[in-house]
């Protein structure tokens, strides 16, 4: 009884309300577009670096902040600023660029290309400090180890995978196994010495540079083209042809899980927080030839995103800082997406080293009656957690063809509607007419120039399943009602021509979908059985 | 027992002094509601037919304001004073004659000298000496009324009408006056009330259309009157002549000759101006407390304030109902609207806003004509009581049947209504499932000249706590643009079937048990199933909930729900099943078919054959859940009431609810009821002890009694309520009336072939059974099976 009598109190019985008009609900995607997962990954702002030269074979983000960015592309690598998104620095090669990696602490730079030259650059200089030649075919890919500042690895199409000491730009260990051009290589992110190659010849092999064979081997099925370790340093990822295959390491290399939902060559793979809270997820982030780029939750072996991109994908990267998400395309293009708020962080740990500089700002801000400033005081203030908000009901929003409709001005409600040319609320409010029992009325009271604005909507929704219904039956009240203010116009002839053309159209295609019909019919039955 | 689904707004409510209570005639009582919460307080019982004026004793100074006594009048003849804070009758006058407005001038004029013995009222009465049928007779008196001396003498007649008029009171207590007709006669109340002689002055005021309403401005004399046409006319300084005062008349005098403009007839007026903003009629009129405002409302349920002096307006709209009162209370913050939907709002006043609604039960929708009888437009919850209602404005209230208190509405079609307009939308059935959590509606667009005609159908779903529908899923057309027939949820799994005239049926499940969070749930479609292409016609879950039956047309089809298969089907009935219900959880299966020929018939689904048929029309259909009682409300035939021996038997009652046990072609017991057509019934359960049955009639007024007990006791007070003729719902229990006798097996063939069963024709017709003495009635048994007889079409052809 109590609580009932609160429900009653509560209940805020508004018996005048005013009802905008609004279109009929439709279905809701299958995949839900409002998961937390696809809202995060939807939320990079796109921005796209153009005139690349040519096609984007690597991307690197550098460990330290600011994380700037290293592209390769042609035989230029260039530096990005991971705020502005400008270039700060190029680095030019001899030959394309076939693979790029920052040092641990973001101080040094090597690239590989083509002619087979590994090169070392300070990011502070234009010039290589280091270049490595020992490779007899093109370089593919070169890699710091972790936190290691001494060594590179690197692998190229002669099958060989080198360990060299950079200081003295010698080759430590040759490392022999692959049958195969070598195309890609992971180093451990816990361990120094260890790192994983995958090679033309379906195999990644894990290396240990303390000894100088491999120590597991593991059969991808098909010519890898990335590999990458998971951050526990207990699991891989390749990537080779269609499929991303990701196995355990300390298991012995078993598969765990498999993931085949590109439609091409699988380019490129890299892994990223979701997020920068210590509860954050990691995510597998492939991309391939198809432009399709997905996120796979190895975790559920699910893949909770994807999204198109224009151009076939080469390379994709994603910042150590979660704020910048990069994608480099066949053409040049670099897309590239970014975070709002991921900086707010980033300042918050700045304002701890300046409670000075605050502290003086604060006592310049006290505002006098005698500045404008002191009259807009508190208005922009935002409510602080503890505060008691006292919340304003809102207002229903009217649009102009729902302010129309509550003057009783039909026509012109009809009117304003099919200019602002959103179909659904057009048949929402040919709906609300009907109901009035207005809707002949305006029709017949449309002036020449109204009535070929309903006559193009009629031509170009009529045929459109969703809203046929009504706009098929009064097509053909229009055309009743109005013959000859239609047979007097040139105009309104080429219209009703293209409808007609429309509307015979729409007939073959149900013809043909009843005869499909026919024919599928009989099988389902059998089946039935 | 309980009764309830009173009426509000048959006359006008009235705030107490301190405006914290507001007291409403409900039927023979007067309800006592806060003003605050809109819950209600008390209420004072003691008239036997309906109060039809209730006056506040208005208090004269501030310390007064705390007195609570009140006079009410009732057409039961007999005019009450209350002290309603208690709540305690003071005092009972009797006037003899039915009252049908009622005013005491002084209380308003002299409140001071509040002497008891000098209260005058002046009373609308009939005299009921005159009833004759369609006589000419003016039965409708204004009378004077001295409330000390009790006596209602015959003299004092001021005016006679056709019909009772009510009595309008000037605030001031100056004047009163009544309309008839185009006319406004108008009053001076005699100074010196107690005196005997002094007789009322009277005037009249002349106008071209009928009068609907009319008020006196609070100081001056100006009367506001409101017509049929919507116009509101202002008579101003009205009676100079006629109704002044001795020390004033030499200066009315002098004022005859003046050209009064506006003033028709020669009245006795100054002038008369006409505003018009009101498209239909005006039903209320009022002017605020202070004069500076006129208040107007009618059939739009557009409440316009215009201010006196510029006739400038200013309006309250979308209130969805034709307006019946509006009236101030003591706080000039607070005033009330009534509505013809039943309810009262309360206004918060400068602003007129809303503030609250003492909601009663809304009054059944008006559907159009091809709708009728096939629209459920009540469902029940049956473990908490309460009903869910279509209502007019395209919503669905929800009402506590064991509180009498409305709970909470549903928008179920975002549209304004507007009492008056054509009906375009209708909100054609709706259905509860079996634990209350989830409703499922339909609503009909109808289409102008072919074009745009929609059906669609909604699920809702509410919090398990409280009850406040949410949407959940639309489904626009569910059966291409036939329309749905009927809804039936399943009594434990979250599954639904919506059947068609179109020739199919489709059945919906919630997937929510897929998806996480409540929020995503949605009810899709399952399976669809047709039979021959024939329209499907009702549809019912059994009790345990593995098979579901689907009338197609005149064939019951089971269909295991899961599975989507169907079972089996029952042999055809003559006409289509409008109908369905499986007996709790028995193996029987009750279908009942209206068009062309009545029908009431029980199946066995286990022997798939007929158990027994009478001819019957039948309304509404319900079954207990555990037990295998049944009950169906059947409509009585015209020509069976009308004659001569059971006239005192139904007395206006149309209806008759049966409750039968199981297969047993007998009913256990049997209640005659009122307004049965477009009622329907349930069983309530709320807790497992009791069985209760609910019954609301086709204006939504209600009973929820036990149908096992033994209501002696109630009967007489359901009797004396019939003879008073109050328009209520009564039961009259034949097993009560002549008792339980020892059995008496009348053979009934329970033949699994015969369709229609042969009945045995007594000898003694129908009407010779009541006559004799009330102790020579055959029993019960004999009885019932004779009183069915009669009510059935006798077929002399047994069917192969």
């Amino acid at each position: 009884m109590e609580e009932e009598l609160r429900v009653r109190l509560n209940d805020h019985h508004q018996v005048s309300k005013i009802f905008p008009v609004k279109p009929k609900s439709t279905a809701k995607p299958v995949s839900k577009s409002e998961s937390t997962e696809s809202r995060y990954w939807s939320s990079f702002k796109p921005h796209s670096i153009p005139n690349l030269v040519s096609s984007v074979s690597a991307l690197a983000f550098s460990p330290v902040h600011p994380h700037s960015l290293a592209v390769a592309h042609s035989t230029t690598v260039s530096l990005f600023s991971s705020h502005t998104l400008s270039v700060s620095r190029r680095f030019s090669f001899r030959d394309v660029v076939s693979s790029v990696c920052f040092r641990s602490d973001g101080a040094l730079l090597a690239a590989s290309d083509l002619s087979g030259v590994v090169q070392v650059f300070d990011i502070k200089e234009r010039m290589a400090l280091r270049s490595l030649r020992s490779h007899k075919a093109p370089a593919r890919f070169v890699k710091y180890p972790f936190q290691d500042k001494l060594h590179l690895v690197s692998g190229g199409d002669d099958g060989v995978v080198k360990y060299w000491d950079v200081a003295g730009a010698t080759v430590i260990s040759d490392l022999l196994g692959h049958k195969d051009y070598v195309r890609c290589g992971d180093c451990s992110p816990v361990n120094d010495s260890m790192f994983v190659t995958g090679s033309y010849d379906h195999t990644v092999k894990v290396w240990d540079a303390r000894v100088s064979k491999w120590m597991a081997e593991i059969n991808h099925g098909s010519p890898v083209e990335d590999v990458v370790y998971l951050p526990s340093a207990g699991m891989i990822a390749t990537a080779g042809l269609n499929s991303v295959k990701v196995w355990d390491l300390i298991g012995g290399g078993k598969m765990v899980c498999s993931m085949e939902s590109h439609n091409k060559t699988v380019t490129s793979l890299c892994v990223g927080r979701m997020g920068l809270d210590e509860s954050a997820e990691n995510r597998l982030v492939s991309v391939a030839l198809d432009g399709y780029m997905k996120v796979f939750d190895y975790g559920r072996a699910k893949v909770t995103y994807s999204m198109r991109f224009p151009a076939p994908l080469m390379s994709v990267g994603l910042s150590p800082d979660s704020s910048l998400r990069v994608i480099g395309g066949s053409n040049g293009m670099v897309f590239a997406g970014k975070k709002k708020h991921a900086e707010k962080k980033q300042t918050s740990v700045m304002s701890f080293w300046s409670v000075n500089s605050q502290v003086e700002e604060s006592r310049r801000r006290a505002l006098r009656p005698t500045y404008f400033r002191y009259f807009q005081r508190g208005q922009s203030e935002k409510p602080s957690k503890e505060d008691y908000l006292v919340k304003e009901s809102k207002g229903v929003k009217l649009t102009r063809h729902d302010k129309l409709l509550k003057k009783f001005r039909h026509k012109e409600a009809l009117v304003s509607v099919l200019e602002d040319k959103k179909p659904a609320n057009v048949v929402a409010v040919m709906e609300e007419l009907v109901a009035r029992r207005k809707m002949i009325k305006c029709v017949s009271n449309l002036e020449e120039g109204e009535l070929g604005l309903l006559l193009s909507f009629l031509h170009k929704y009529c045929t459109v399943q969703r809203y046929s219904v009504l706009l098929m039956a009064l097509t053909k009240k229009v055309l009743e009602m109005r013959a000859e203010d239609i047979n007097g116009k040139e105009e309104f002839k080429g219209i009703l021509r293209n409808l007609k053309r429309e509307v015979n159209q729409e007939i073959k295609i149900q013809q043909s979908l009843l005869e499909i019909q026919g024919v599928i019919a009989p099988l389902m039955r059998i089946a039935g059985r | 027992m309980i009764r309830g689904g009173r009426s509000y707004v048959k006359s006008p409510p009235s705030f107490s002094n301190d405006a914290k209570k507001l007291l409403v005639c409900t039927g023979n009582n007067v309800s006592v509601f806060s003003a605050a919460t809109g819950l209600q307080i008390t209420s004072l019982e003691g008239h036997t037919a309906p109060v039809t004026t209730l006056i506040v004793v208005p208090a004269s100074s501030a310390a007064q304001k705390i007195l609570c006594y009140c006079w009410t009048a009732s057409l039961d003849g007999t005019i009450r004073h209350w002290d309603f804070s208690g709540p305690e009758l003071l005092k009972t006058v009797d006037a003899q004659v039915p009252i049908y407005s009622m005013v005491i001038p002084c209380l308003l004029s002299e409140p001071q000298q509040l002497d008891s013995s000098k209260l005058v009222a002046y009373v609308s009465v009939e005299d009921t000496s005159l009833v004759k049928e369609g006589s000419k007779e003016l039965r409708g008196h204004i009378r004077r009324f001295n409330l000390a001396k009790e006596r209602l003498p015959r003299g004092d007649t001021l005016k006679e009408t056709e019909e009772p008029k009510s009595i309008v009171i000037s605030p001031s207590g100056e004047f009163f006056g009544i309309h008839h007709k185009c006319k406004i006669h108008v009053w001076g109340v005699p100074s010196g009330g107690g005196s005997r002689n002094a007789l009322a002055k009277k005037m009249t005021l002349h106008h071209t259309k009928v009068i609907n309403a009319f008020a006196f401005h609070p100081t001056e004399r100006i009367i506001a009157a409101g017509d049929v046409t919507g116009r509101v006319l202002i008579w101003r300084s009205f009676g100079n002549r006629k109704l002044a005062l001795a020390s004033q008349k030499k200066n009315a005098r002098s004022m005859v000759d003046l050209d009064n403009p506006g003033v028709r007839d020669g009245d006795d007026a100054e002038s008369c101006t006409t505003w018009h903003w009101h498209s239909a009629e005006v039903n209320v009129l009022n002017f605020s407390s202070d004069g500076a405002y006129l208040y107007s409302g009618g059939r739009e349920g557009v409440l316009v304030v215009w201010q006196l002096d510029t006739g400038k307006k200013k309006f309250l709209p979308r209130i969805g109902s034709p307006l019946l009162y509006f009236i101030w209370s003591p706080e000039p913050t607070l005033s009330s609207v009534v509505c013809a939907d039943n309810q009262i709002h309360l206004l918060k006043m400068p602003s007129m806003e809303i503030s609250r609604t003492i909601s009663g039960i809304k009054p059944p929708p008006s559907l159009p004509k091809m709708y009728e009888g096939l629209s459920s437009t009540v469902a029940f919850d049956r473990s908490s009581g309460i009903a869910a209602l279509c209502t007019e404005n395209y919503c669905v209230q929800l009402y506590n049947l064991l509180n009498d208190r409305g709970i909470s509405e549903v928008q179920v079609c975002e549209r304004n209504h507007q009492p008056g307009d054509e009906i375009t939308v209708v909100v054609t059935a709706v259905a509860l499932s079996l634990d209350g959590s989830v409703m499922s509606t339909t609503e009909v667009k109808l289409p102008e000249d072919g074009i745009g005609g929609l059906v669609s159908l909604k699920f809702w779903e509410s919090e398990p706590d409280n009850k406040t529908f949410t949407l959940s899923t639309i489904v626009y057309e569910p059966h291409k643009d036939a329309g749905v027939s009927a809804i039936a949820f399943h009594p434990t799994r979250s599954m639904a079937v919506s059947t068609s005239f179109g020739g199919d049926f489709k059945i919906w499940v919630c997937n929510s048990d897929k998806s996480q969070t409540e929020k995503d749930s949605s009810w899709i479609c399952h399976a669809v199933g047709s039979y021959k292409k024939k329209p499907m016609t009702a549809a019912a879950f059994s009790g345990d909930g593995t098979v579901l039956a689907v009338a197609a047309e005149n064939v019951i089809t089971l269909w295991n729900p899961v599975k989507n298969m169907l079972l089996s089907v029952l042999g055809a009935t003559l006409t289509p099943i409008t109908k369905l219900c499986f007996v709790g959880k028995s193996e029987f299966l009750v279908a009942a078919s209206n068009f062309p020929k009545p029908e009431l018939s029980v199946w066995n689904t286990s022997k798939l054959s007929l158990s027994w048929s009478y001819g019957l029309r039948i309304e509404a259909v319900t079954s207990a859940v555990d037990s295998s009682t049944f009950a169906v409300l059947a409509l009585v035939p015209k020509t069976f009431r009308k004659s001569k021996s059971k006239k005192n038997i139904f007395r206006g009652r149309d209806g008759a609810i049966l409750l039968f046990n199981g297969s047993d072609p007998k009913p256990v017991s049997i209640w005659t009821v009122m307004k049965a057509q477009g009622g329907s019934i349930s069983f309530l359960e709320g807790d497992k002890s009791q069985l209760r049955l609910a019954f609301v009639n086709g204006s939504h007024e209600y009973v929820v009694f036990d149908p096992s007990s033994d209501d002696t006791h109630e009967r007489s007070a359901i009797d004396y309520e019939g003879l008073v003729g109050e328009e209520e719902t009564g039961d009259f229990g034949y097993t009560s009336l002549y008792g339980q006798l020892p059995d008496y097996d009348k053979k009934r063939k329970e033949d699994a072939e015969s369709l229609a069963t042969p009945f045995i024709s007594s000898e003694r017709p129908w009407e010779t059974i009541f006559s004799g003495s009330t102790l020579n009635f055959p029993p019960l048994q004999k009885l019932c099976g004779e009183f069915f007889e009669s009510l059935m079409e006798k077929s002399n052809s047994v069917v192969e």
